[in-house]
């Protein structure tokens, strides 16, 4: 891996209100945020854009105080300062707006906009001020709703004017947004953006985070972009085109080997999906699955792919289409009836869906399967034991010790015990949901390597990956979905990164 | 089950700790016959804190199980002084046939509570809390508020109520002869032992042991792994009604008599018994022997205080503090036990 020449941030006339310097963030098998310089000026507003997973949450709840740095310096005009935690943050001036707004729905607007300041007041709350003030704060914000609605009835549009109303009470000289559009309307974003530069105008920062490029650009006077925790991109919005964004977030700098199918052509359809759809998550999905075939299945965080994951699976419910396994009519009403007919989910958090932290390694490889070790209701240990190490075996699990607390394992290893466990569960078609996730390099590949036997031996397998080398390295065919529908699909020989993204990305709002 | 080492060891050290004191201190506590006592005080307890271990290691709770003593032992004793009973079965058959009323009636509740907490998704606490208070209504509706026990000298079934009486005094207060011990051994310490037994065979070696260590370890994965859960849960709290029928029924032989204010607050030492035995509140961790040391822990501390003198106001806050200890230790244990997991994966 090469470090691209990063140019230098561009002087602007005003200096900066907030600057990072050379901040770095790792959690166990990742680095989140590798020595990330950006410096956001009052009146301004600074865009983050990059892939999942880019570093962008990650430095978000760094400026939130909710994480703290392992190296590097956060200055505040020109100070160094450090956030012990989120209420530092806040009287510092700096309030994040997550897409997750953090309102108490049952509280009324302007009962949330005081939340947490009402000691403050010579320990009496004074209602009457403070909903005088909520009114004038949503007024001043164009609100139209009674400051005294709960928070549950309001649009998500209107939730977020609450929470500015919030910052603006707390004299916020910072404010975060974190994918602020996602769930707007054309004229809601548009409003929005009103709004935005109106705050700007009182000198506010404004740190904005989109994947609508458009938009971006539309907002933004400077754009910072992120890749695999590295800034790798700062420049004048007006300087960059969609299409120099997006060679700026995918960059070629990690690069898997590509791992061919060993078929000369793929094997027969197994799961065949039709216009699949569940209400609010997806609609009119439909994609094949083949013996001997490893399909990608690319898209952002939110686009549904792992809704219809757990759908294939039995997990979730689905509401129209249908699907056949092998010709046979296939709906599975639960897991249980999933993993009988040979379809299995692994899942993308390992550690709350993936396995029972407690148990050891081999009680979880063969929690699927312990039916087949187990005469009359009553375990056969010798039999369990021997097919757990032949297993773990099989995955490469290092130490291979199955009687290792699997909380005690590291992301890869815990991944393997995952796959070991559906492994000998001997399924048709496997769906791994983000399989590497929170992987070191080397685990990774090994995974891949694993994934791709698995089809090479006849397995039907879908992989759902946010992170695009790893689609284009292991698929034969690649889906996109986009905000809850087929994007398109491409053939893997030939597809790059670029291509993938572009179908990835929403398409913006008209202005 | 994988539960840290000191957890394992902390109770069973601390009962021993326990007996050795009070052993020196106590004239008579180290007796055969004192430590027979206990044992016959405990198992009531031992055996209704089993059945909620399973419950608890789910991560879910019973509440109901005090009632249901309650509720089991006044079916049973009148099915034991049943005239029609009687006349059909005699006072041996009565007595059989009362004992399966009881455990009937307790597992069919822990079949209701089971299958509303899995199918409706309702909160254990919630569903049990609402058998509790129904079952004790119902036990006094049957009963029209008196116990249901020994019959009057002025009764024509007289003979044959007071011989099934005594046909179920022999299991819920008898004793076995042995040798060395004057007094016999208590056949209900017997039963404990051995469903504590078996309750540990249970839970550790059978397929439905393990999956209901793995619903409470983490039921989103237990479901996406194909586990039954529903099923599970409703299996566990079936085991925990029935083990508190048979409990009720040990109780109207003990007694020859069913109240229907029998077992008020027993799912409370239950709790306690099965939590100072190490298994945990947050699930996924206890075992059928800890239900058994917590329940020894409590009677050998209340029997050592009687022996003391020492008021039972007394014994009641020294119970308090010894539950909020164990609980602490749990807490204490998740944490230490989540320090070492990060350690362990940054490797």
């Amino acid at each position: 891996m090469t470090r691209p020449a990063v140019p230098a941030v561009p002087a602007s006339p005003a200096s900066p209100l907030l600057t990072l310097s050379a901040v770095t963030k790792r959690f166990p098998g990742v680095v989140a945020l590798d020595a990330v310089d950006l410096a956001v000026r009052a009146g301004r507003v600074h865009a983050l854009v990059g892939e999942n997973g880019a570093g962008k949450s990650t430095l978000l709840k760094i400026i939130a105080g909710a994480e703290r740095p392992d190296a590097g310096t956060l200055s505040l005009d020109g100070s160094p300062v450090t956030f012990a935690a989120p209420r530092e943050a806040l009287s510092a001036g700096i309030t994040v707006m997550y897409q997750e707004l953090s309102l108490v729905p049952q509280l009324g607007a302007d009962a949330n906009i005081f939340l947490g300041m009402e000691p403050g007041r010579r320990g009496l709350l004074d209602r009457r001020d403070a909903a005088a003030r909520s009114r004038e704060a949503l007024r001043s914000l164009g609100a139209e709703f009674d400051a005294t609605t709960p928070a549950a009835d309001l649009s998500v549009a209107e939730q977020q004017l609450v929470e500015l109303a919030r910052a603006l009470e707390r004299d916020a000289r910072l404010i975060a947004l974190d994918e602020p559009t996602a769930a707007l309307s054309n004229v809601e974003t548009g409003r929005l953006f009103e709004q935005i530069r109106r705050l700007c105008a009182r000198g506010i920062a404004v740190i904005f985070v989109s994947h609508r490029l458009e938009e971006v650009r539309r907002i933004a006077d400077e754009i910072t972009v992120l890749r695999d925790g590295r800034r790798v991109f700062t420049g004048a919005a007006a300087e960059i085109d969609d299409a120099g964004l997006i060679r700026q977030m995918v960059g070629r700098d990690v690069e898997y080997a590509r791992l061919a199918s060993a078929r000369p052509a793929p094997g027969e359809p197994l799961l065949e999906v039709r216009a699949l759809g569940r209400q609010g998550r997806f609609s009119a999905v439909s994609l094949t699955l083949r013996r001997g075939e490893v399909v990608g299945l690319a898209g952002l965080v939110g686009a549904g792919r792992t809704e219809v994951a757990r759908c294939l699976a039995g997990a979730d419910p689905f509401d129209t289409g249908t699907m056949t396994l092998a010709g046979a009519p296939y709906r599975p009403s639960s897991p249980r009836e999933g993993i009988a007919r040979g379809v299995v989910y692994l899942p993308e958090d390992r550690k709350t869906q993936g396995l029972v932290l407690g148990m050891n390694v081999r009680e979880n490889v063969t929690l699927a399967t312990l039916r087949s070790f187990s005469r009359r209701g009553v375990v056969r240990l010798r039999a369990e034991r021997e097919a757990a190490a032949r297993q773990t075996q099989a995955v490469e699990l290092r130490p291979p010790d199955i009687d290792r607390e699997a909380g005690t394992l590291s992301g890869g290893n815990q991944q393997k015990v995952v796959l070991a466990k559906w492994l000998l569960a001997d399924a048709d078609v496997l769906i791994f949901d983000e399989p590497t996730r929170g992987v070191d390099v080397a685990a990774k590949s090994e995974l891949h390597h694993l994934i791709r036997e698995l089809a090479d031996g006849g397995k039907a397998v879908l992989v759902i990956s946010s992170e695009l080398p790893e689609v284009l390295a292991l698929a034969d065919r690649i889906v996109v979905m986009r905000e809850g529908r087929l994007a398109g699909e491409i053939a893997a020989s030939g597809a790059t990164a670029e291509g993938v993204l572009a179908l990835a990305l929403p398409e913006s709002h008209a202005a | 089950m994988s539960a840290p080492r000191a957890a394992r060891l902390g109770v069973p050290l601390a009962l021993a700790g326990l007996v050795l004191v009070a052993g020196v201190l106590i004239p008579g506590f180290m007796s055969r016959a004192n430590l027979t006592t206990i044992l016959l005080h405990v198992s009531i307890n031992g055996i209704i804190a089993l059945g909620g271990t399973f419950v608890i290691i789910t991560a879910g709770i019973d509440l109901s199980v005090g009632s249901l003593v309650g509720l089991a032992g006044v079916l049973a004793a009148a099915t034991l002084t049943s005239g029609e009973v009687l006349r059909l079965v005699g006072p041996g058959g009565a007595a059989v046939l009362a004992g399966l009323v009881g455990i009937g009636a307790g597992a069919a509740v822990g079949l209701l509570n089971g299958s509303v907490v899995a199918r409706l998704g309702v909160a254990p606490f919630i569903v049990t809390l609402a058998t509790m208070t129904a079952a004790r209504g119902a036990a006094r509706l049957v009963t029209g508020g008196v116990p249901i026990g020994f019959p009057d000298p002025g009764d024509p079934l007289y003979g044959p109520k007071v011989a099934a009486l005594d046909a179920l005094h022999t299991v819920g207060g008898g004793r076995l002869p042995m040798p060395g011990l004057p007094g016999g051994f208590p056949v209900p310490a017997l039963v404990m032992l051995a469903l504590v037994g078996a309750g540990a065979f249970v839970l550790v070696r059978t397929r439905f042991g393990r999956h209901v260590y793995a619903v409470g370890g983490n039921e989103e994965a237990s479901r996406l792994s194909g586990v039954a859960v529903g099923r599970v849960k409703l299996g566990t709290y079936a085991i925990s009604g029935a083990c508190a029928g048979l409990a009720a029924v040990l109780l109207v032989g003990q007694l020859r008599s069913g109240g229907p204010d029998a077992g008020m607050l027993y799912e409370l030492n239950a709790i306690a018994a099965a939590v100072i035995g190490g298994t945990s509140l947050f699930g996924g961790v206890g075992t059928a022997w800890g239900a058994l040391t917590g329940a020894l822990l409590i009677g050998v501390l209340n029997n050592a205080l009687d022996l003391l003198g020492v008021q039972s106001f007394w014994q009641e806050i020294a119970k308090g503090v010894i539950i909020l200890l164990a609980v602490l230790f749990d807490v204490w244990m998740k944490r230490a036990d989540a320090r070492r997991r990060a350690r362990a994966a940054r490797i």
